[in-house]
């Protein structure tokens, strides 16, 4: 109740302070009534009660203060108040508001991006109780034995590890790819559909129900090919069927096999991994029906592509899980291994672990390369803001000294200082605020728009950027702070005040010197910061365009790179089939006729496409540790050197000649070739792969080409094989298409997917895209930071200028009279200029001396992001001194010129 | 120990008056204390409309405007139903204070 009527009084707040006034002034009429009744004249009795009383004013005061609605009712005012002020000077206003909403906006934009990236728990139970086994950075499926940290587990040693009674409660596995392929809902057209295969017991394992139908189920997942089943994912189905329930039983044809549709996961889960989207979860027990490279997912027992996720045991601790866990692995790996492994074998088994992390948030691949880049980010947009909250912070004591008067006449009638700091604090709260709620608009979208600069491409990364909790609570966090950053100062400095003098004057002339100081200062840390920044930005700016420069080693001009997805062409499969390779063939030479394409090649990889290696062994070179190294592998039709346009250094590339059963052939590259053969030609000499290779001397050297970047543009020099696809045969999902130089590239591209529809109308072209694009896709994150950087740099520095405009433009009102009096004694104008200008050097080179040294000790923290660059470059610091250089010498210019332009006699009167 | 410090003491005089007196206004009560007390005890009035203020905010009186004898216009306060539990406590916890202090004062 006593709620409701504080309440209430804050709506009558008018009327109960009427009812105060009331009230004291009878109780003034009573005290005289008495005196008068004592005998005393009414003159005498009512100076008594005035004496006895005190001054009504603050006795109000008083009573209001111990009035229960205080916190209430006097905030509510002072937010009005806050209010009031800024629609009194909307200059400040806007200028303040629009640098809270940006640095406040960046902030928490950033902040989404990590949150949704690295920090929050995925929507499954207890997510506290889950443990990832390894640290799921790895992806694929290798069939070396363990060594090392352990990432990826076979299927076999999922099913022997969890008939152990271990520490957790359940174990599940998770295929580490997602596979892209095409499905046909009863039998409509295929289109593209991200599966992802699981354990039987995945969805029990995390606590994820079915929101319709069932989850898979350990009896789809107990025999090799039994499950043919299929769970969607929420949004899937919404896509699919719009929520209707009758999409159960559907049936589903993904690459030759029939799947039934059986239930749907609960809305908000999308698989165990973050930032890719899941549309289908089958059991892994059909991973076989998937074209799977490297060998037989389910018999052999170290293909080891799953990444598995343990649910701890009440009260068991992960050092236990650990302890135990890794006991068990050498055990039941050493099973798989025959019954004599080599010592090698049992050497690298012996190094091997399994180490264990949170699995709460789940398998983040976006982390590993985002998460330094985010946190660089977050940093320069921390520090933009702490520029932004000294610019609001200078401008706040400028209007502070404004209102000494109104302050002081507040104090003198019984406002305390507390009350006075309290009402200043408010102002500046509903100042951030109004900059939080423009700054979490901005951040929603801006989130998104970042998100999808960073990560170009055909498809939007699936990340849920809504604002949660923590980003909500991040943000208030950020604004509170930022509003006791700018505003406590100049509140406790306005508080402070000797008001007496104030009340004289009613210019506070006795803090004007030392509020000068603080300006001053705040103007140096803007000017040490935003030079900072610079430095930062055009670190990142030269390391890209270092990167632009770096020489690829293909020609990326006039090439096109089609993806095709053959997964609905029911090729034939199996070892050895060559049809696959006739057919790319038959779709090679029919390109070749279109007139303005000059070669055209099929290949496993172009650039950026990820990659397969492996050591090789040459037959008579000894292993060094240089050779020693994995050599990455590519497999590419005949005409793949001349597509790239990768040129031939010695020996020949592939030709017809080269066919299945004749000679098998390998083009390497340059580096290979140093590595290998320092001295000597490496044609005709002959190597196998593995580090002790099953088909040793297999492949025959027949030409070196130059270095070309095989994954991305920052990579040192590579050892590459090439390999001619007749002779490693399969369906190769990349098409290079080189042109002739201002051919029409729309006419040729609808040319090329006319000749592969009509070769075979069931191979789809996925995307289309430039060698160029690629090559700009590679980089999109480093262009992306380097934009970024170069966009709060820039704001910072103009912030800081903002300041020291605003500080020269006080100083030169404040001294118009003296500049009046110095004019009409002859001083030059040149002499004037300077007089204002050497202020203004004064800050610059103390924020210089200041923020270089800050500069040249924290840039090391980027270095590791730095392509081919020093982080202390002395390019990017003399450019970005140059630019904090001119600009704060720009923004002094105007004050400057002004008061060049005093005229003595107007000056004069003003005083 | 008696949660209840020393300034709690003004409540407590007040809501006595008010309990006494069943009704009063803020001079009234001003006089009864200082009368009763035989001038021992004066209330200040900067900090009896406080007072008085918070109590009527935390619901312990109901406050109505009524003439006084005298024909002056004024606010009249009256205990409440929690005012009153109010003062029951306040009068035990006063009780143990006064206990305690005596006994240190005793001590030698």
């Amino acid at each position: 109740m006593a709620f409701f009527r504080r309440i209430l009084s804050l709506v009558r707040r008018e009327r109960v302070d009427r009812e105060i006034d009331a009230e004291l002034r009878e109780h003034m009429a009573m005290c005289v009534d008495d005196n008068m009744a004592r005998g005393m004249s009414r003159e005498e009795a009512a100076r008594d009660a005035r004496v006895r009383f005190g001054s009504p004013t603050a006795m109000r005061e008083r009573v209001t203060a111990a009035d229960a609605t205080l916190g209430l009712a006097i905030f509510w005012n002072d937010v009005r108040g806050g209010f009031r002020v800024f629609r009194r000077s909307p200059g400040f206003a806007i200028v303040a508001l629009v640098s809270l909403t940006l640095g406040i906006g960046a902030n928490t934009a950033i902040f989404t991006l990590l949150n949704a990236i690295m920090l929050r728990p995925l929507p499954v139970e207890k997510p506290s109780e889950l443990l990832l086994f390894g640290n799921g950075s790895s992806a694929g499926a290798t069939l070396s034995v363990p060594s090392g940290d352990t990432r990826l587990f076979s299927y076999a040693f999922f099913h022997d590890f969890r008939k152990q009674d271990t520490s957790f409660s359940g174990v599940a596995a998770v295929d580490s790819s997602r596979i892209s392929t095409k499905a046909s809902i009863a039998g409509a057209a295929y289109q593209t559909t991200h599966v992802n295969l699981v354990s039987g017991s995945y969805f029990t394992v995390l606590g994820v129900p079915a929101v319709l139908g069932r989850t898979i189920e350990e009896s789809d997942d107990s025999v090799p090919n039994a499950g043919a089943v299929a769970v969607a994912s929420y949004p899937w189905f919404q896509r699919h069927f719009s929520g209707d329930p009758s999409a159960l039983g559907k049936v589903i044809r993904i690459e030759s096999h029939d799947y039934t549709l059986v239930g749907v996961a609960k809305p908000g889960f999308n698989g165990y991994t973050v930032g890719q989207s899941t549309d289908l979860f089958i059991p892994l027990s059909m991973q076989r029906a998937f074209d799977r490279p490297g060998g037989d997912s389910i018999g052999n027992k170290l293909f080891q592509s799953l990444d598995l996720i343990g649910r701890l045991k009440p009260g068991v601790t992960t050092a236990q899980a650990s302890a135990e866990t890794n006991l068990l692995f050498k055990q039941i790996v050493r099973g798989y291994m025959g019954p004599q492994p080599t010592q090698k074998h049992l050497d690298d088994l012996a190094r091997a672990s399994v180490q264990f992390r949170p699995g709460d948030r789940g398998i983040s691949p976006m982390s590993f390369s985002f998460s330094l880049p985010l946190e660089i980010l977050m940093g320069i947009v921390a520090l933009v803001l702490l520029i932004a909250c000294a610019n609001i912070a200078n401008m706040l004591m400028a209007r502070g000294v404004a209102r000494t008067r109104e302050l002081a006449v507040r104090m003198a009638l019984g406002a305390t200082r507390r009350r006075i700091v309290c009402q200043l604090l408010t102002e500046s709260a509903v100042l951030a605020f109004l900059g939080a709620a423009a700054g979490v608009a901005l951040a929603w979208r801006a989130s998104i728009l970042l998100l999808n600069m960073a990560t170009p491409g055909p498809e939007p990364v699936p990340l849920n950027l809504t604002p949660d909790l923590r980003v909500l609570g991040f943000t208030l966090g950020v604004t509170l702070l930022t509003s006791l950053l700018f505003g406590a100062l100049p509140a406790f400095r306005a508080a402070g005040l000797e008001f007496t003098p104030a009340l004289k004057d009613g210019r506070g002339s006795s803090s004007a010197a030392t509020r000068g100081t603080l300006a001053r200062s705040l103007i140096v840390g803007q000017v040490a910061l935003s030079v900072l920044l610079l430095v930062v930005a055009g670190l990142f700016v030269r390391s890209l365009i270092h990167l632009y420069d770096v020489d690829t080693g293909f020609d990326k001009h006039n090439v096109l790179v089609f993806t095709l997805d053959s997964s609905t062409a029911n090729l034939p499969k199996g070892a050895d089939e060559i049809r696959s390779v006739r057919l790319q063939e038959q779709i090679e030479s029919s390109v070749q006729t279109i007139p303005g394409v000059k070669s055209d090649s099929f290949a496993f990889f172009s650039f950026n496409d990820g990659g397969w290696n492996d050591q090789v062994l040459f037959q008579g070179v000894p292993r060094t540790p240089a050779n020693g190294e994995d050599v990455n592998f590519n497999i590419t039709g005949n005409g793949f050197f001349s597509a790239m346009g990768i040129p031939l250094v010695a020996g020949r590339t592939f030709t017809a000649e080269d066919q299945q059963n004749s000679n098998k052939v390998a083009v390497i590259n340059e580096t290979m070739a140093r590595r290998f053969f320092p001295n000597s030609s490496p044609i005709g000499h002959r190597f196998g792969i593995g580090e002790t290779p099953d088909h040793p001397g297999e492949k025959e050297v027949i030409g070196v080409v130059k270095d070309a970047k095989f994954f991305t543009l920052d990579e040192g020099s590579l050892m590459v094989a090439y390999f001619p696809c007749t002779q490693n045969t399969g369906f190769f999902s990349n098409f290079v298409v080189r042109y002739a130089p201002g051919a029409n590239r729309q006419e040729i591209v609808s040319r090329v997917r006319d000749s592969i529809a009509q070769i075979n109308p069931n191979i789809l072209v996925n995307t289309v895209s430039s060698l160029e694009e690629k090559v700009d896709q590679s980089i999109a994150t480093q262009s992306l930071i380097a934009q970024l950087s170069s966009f709060f740099g820039i704001l910072a520095a103009l912030l800081a200028c903002l300041g020291i405009y605003g500080l020269l433009s006080y100083s030169v009102a404040r001294r118009t009279s003296e500049i009046g009096i110095r004019v009409a004694l002859g001083a030059q104008s040149n002499a004037l200029l300077w007089m204002i200008l050497r202020e203004c050097i004064f800050l610059l080179v103390l924020g210089l001396a200041v923020g270089i040294p800050i500069a040249l000790s924290s840039t090391r923290v980027i270095k590791s992001m730095l392509y081919e660059l020093s982080p202390l470059d002395p390019t990017a610091i003399v450019i970005a001194t140059a630019a904090v250089a001119i600009m704060t010498i720009a923004a002094a210019w105007l004050p400057a010129r002004r008061a060049t332009r005093i005229d003595p006699w107007k000056a004069l009167r003003t005083e | 120990m008696a949660k209840n410090d020393l300034q709690g003491a003004l409540d407590l005089l007040i809501l006595k008056t008010l309990s006494q007196l069943e009704s009063m206004h803020g001079y009234g009560i001003v006089m009864h204390i200082r009368r009763v007390s035989d001038d021992l005890l004066i209330v200040e009035e900067g900090s009896l409309y406080p007072a008085l203020h918070r109590m009527e905010q935390n619901g312990w009186v109901r406050a109505s405007w009524a003439v006084t004898e005298y024909g002056r216009k004024a606010k009249w306060y009256a205990l409440t139903r929690a005012g009153r539990e109010q003062l029951a406590s306040r009068e035990k916890n006063w009780a143990q204070v006064v206990k305690g202090v005596d006994a240190i004062l005793r001590f030698a």
